[in-house]
């Protein structure tokens, strides 16, 4: 018996391989779009494939955009996070040497916040950032991804820190209301002003000060993160500076006005 | 013919300097040549039309759209590609990753995405080079992942500024006929200091002189201007130069 | 660059020697899977083939030819792919068989039939019944056991048989 199964060509891929006009007529013959399907895989053999991190931002934020936006903050790199644990690593044995009298992770973790979030988006951190400017998912939105991811970091490395300091000096987190102050501070001072350094330079002093001031009348450093009556102080300086962080960024602002 | 961009008495200060001055313009297909002396205005107009900053005074419709609102200017986004005339790059991605970056920027649908980037590379010739770190690249091959990331979404309106410096002559060429290729379903504008690019790619060209724009026509019609004229060593150029010299008199 | 270099460059990561072998072999792997898939199906499934060969080329044994080796790939996401879009056609033969007239179009119907057989059951008629290859053969080539090949085959000759016998016996 003979079936039909072959009646396009002699089935010999050596033959057809060599033979251009076989391989035009089968591809012609077709329609089929031979140019896009190695597109696609040129796509996949290229493609760095999406680490764990990216992912769950993904995931998380809902925008593959977003995600590989957070992933390439300035402060989130791996040299940027060493120094940060470096420094808390510091903050801690600081901590022991003195006999646990002053917490230094409590006064340093909010100075971290700060300077990282500064550092999150904006002109001369971001390398590309005149071109981000113009793509569909929002600048604003980026920048707000990437200060929440700091935050969010620089949160549990506090944390961290605090858990190992813990038997030094006892477990306080009093130190995270006034890190949102700081870093909220540093956010502002960097977009009103559109430039990092300005922002690292209003978190760290305006700490400082806070710091300073505290410590003036009760002779303990630590008065800025222990003083109960502070909180409120703390909340709606969060909130102006957050308010100040969007009129900022809010496109009126950038009417006419030129990214330095 | 559609117009992709209309700009009506467009005009744009920083400080106290002006820098465009109450400028119209209306464009559809095809290339656009953007020529002028520096500071001209050239990468301010390319700015506002990219909707990075926006008009002082004047009405500015692109792709249809009103960039003056954000739902609108977000599908504008989608629809635009921008080479800015310094664009910082991220040392530690791949070529692949950048312009993969950018196209997820600009929203486009998961599963286009891969298949679109390795296009956008192959068409600036980097595919051997889609996996190489962007800091082990030179600096023609960093202009070229530039235009890259231009064309991935295959805009509707694609604006460069300055997209051949840095290139080499044989990749200019190849540039060039990618600009003719695009430039038939969209539009195109480049702002360029080298009169041979227009001559070779544009369909149109303008010249902007302090913030107006003080001639446009076609390339030829440049060409027939420099007739006679003394300044420039080719004919597009003595065309350029009395133009010039017209509109500043 | 004969085949098996380019292979061997494929497995070292080079992803323009996987563009040329794409170029030399998709087309015909191409205009094979057409004869059994529908069209969306052949583009998804080359591309998956040549992924997994590029995957794959760092393991590539040798021995045989290199389309083959290929074909083996792009016969196994074809079947992956009718899996997952569960496309395999339950009812490969008509039903109605016993009414004489429809003998004339059992050929046709036949024909027809074959183009919506699983990939894995059109080889099989393919290698034993059109290219007379021994069992044993088969066997390696869809990488089944023999068992299998022979009581697949004992299934798919009496489905032929019924259709075939019909018609010769009118």
């Amino acid at each position: 018996m003979t079936l039909d199964l072959h009646n396009l060509h002699p089935d010999d891929p050596a033959h057809i391989a060599g033979c251009a006009v076989c391989r035009e007529a089968l591809a012609g013959a077709m329609d089929l779009d031979l140019g896009r399907v190695w597109a696609g895989v040129a796509g996949e053999v290229m493609a760095t494939p999406v680490g764990r991190v990216e992912r769950f931002a993904g995931w998380l934020l809902h925008s593959a955009g977003l995600a590989r936006a957070v992933v390439a903050t300035p402060s989130l790199v791996l040299s940027w996070l060493l120094a940060s644990a470096a420094v808390l690593a510091v903050g801690v044995v600081v901590t022991a040497a003195s006999g646990g009298g002053t917490p230094w992770v409590a006064l340093l973790a909010p100075a971290l916040a700060g300077a990282g979030v500064a550092y999150a988006y904006g002109p001369g951190v971001d390398p590309a950032f005149e071109l981000a400017q113009t793509m569909a998912v929002p600048d604003r939105l980026v920048l707000l991804a990437r200060v929440l991811a700091v935050f969010g970091v620089n949160a549990v490395f506090g944390l961290a820190a605090s858990l190992v300091a813990a038997p030094l000096a006892g477990l306080t987190l009093l130190w995270l209301l006034p890190m949102t102050t700081v870093a909220a501070l540093g956010l502002a001072a960097a977009t009103l002003a559109r430039s990092a350094n300005v922002g690292v330079a209003a978190g760290l002093a305006g700490w400082g000060l806070i710091v300073l001031a505290n410590a003036a009348d009760t002779r303990d450093l630590a008065a800025a993160v222990e003083r109960g009556w502070l909180a409120p102080i703390y909340l709606i300086g969060t909130l102006v500076c957050i308010g100040l962080a969007l009129h900022a960024t809010s496109g009126d602002r950038s009417r006419g006005l030129e990214w330095r | 013919m559609a117009v992709n961009v209309d700009v009506q008495g467009l005009t744009q200060r920083f400080g106290r300097t002006t820098v465009l001055d109450g400028l119209d313009l209306r464009v559809g297909t095809g290339v656009f040549g953007l020529l002028g002396p520096n500071g001209a205005g050239k990468t301010t107009l390319l700015r506002t039309l990219a909707t990075i900053v926006a008009p002082k005074a004047g009405r500015l419709r692109l792709l249809g759209h009103d960039p003056g609102r954000d739902h609108e200017r977000r599908l504008l986004r989608r629809r635009l590609g921008y080479l800015p005339q310094h664009l910082g790059y991220y040392p530690n991605f791949t070529v692949f990753e950048f312009v993969e970056y950018f196209a997820l920027l600009k929203e486009m649908p998961n599963d286009e995405v891969r298949p679109a980037v390795a296009r956008a590379v192959a068409r600036v010739g980097l595919e051997e080079r889609g996996r190489a770190k962007l800091k082990t690249l030179s600096g023609g091959m960093l202009r070229r992942v530039g235009i890259a990331q231009a064309i991935v979404n295959e805009p509707d309106l694609l604006l460069l500024d300055e997209p051949t410096a840095g290139l080499d002559p044989e990749q200019r060429v190849i540039f060039r006929a990618l600009l003719r290729e695009i430039g038939v379903d969209a539009t195109v504008i480049v702002s360029t200091h080298l009169v041979e690019d227009v001559a070779a790619a544009c369909t149109e060209v303008a010249l902007l002189n302090a913030g107006r724009i003080a001639f446009r026509g076609t390339p030829e019609e440049l060409t027939t201007l420099g007739e006679g004229h003394a300044v420039g060593d080719s004919p597009l150029e003595r065309g350029y130069s009395r133009a010039l010299a017209g509109a500043r008199s | 660059m004969i085949d098996e270099e380019l292979i061997a460059a494929v497995g070292a990561g080079d992803q323009m020697a996987l563009k040329e072998l794409f170029e030399r072999h998709a087309p015909w792997i191409a205009g094979r899977l057409r004869r059994t898939l529908p069209l969306d199906a052949v583009e998804d499934v080359v591309q998956e083939t040549f992924i997994a060969a590029w995957r794959g080329a760092a393991s590539y044994a040798g021995g045989g030819e290199v389309g083959g080796w290929l074909w083996g790939i792009a016969r196994r996401q074809a079947v992956t792919w009718l899996r997952r879009h569960g496309r395999v056609a339950p009812e490969l033969w008509p039903a109605e068989t016993s009414d004489p007239a429809n003998a004339a179009i059992a050929r046709a119907d036949l024909q027809q039939a074959v183009a919506t057989l699983g990939l894995e059951e059109s080889e099989l008629l393919r290698l034993l019944y059109v290219e007379d290859r021994p069992v044993a053969e088969v066997a390696r080539a869809l990488e089944i056991p023999a068992g299998t090949v022979k009581s697949r085959a004992y299934r798919l000759r009496r489905t032929l048989q019924e259709v075939l016998g019909k018609e010769e016996g009118t």
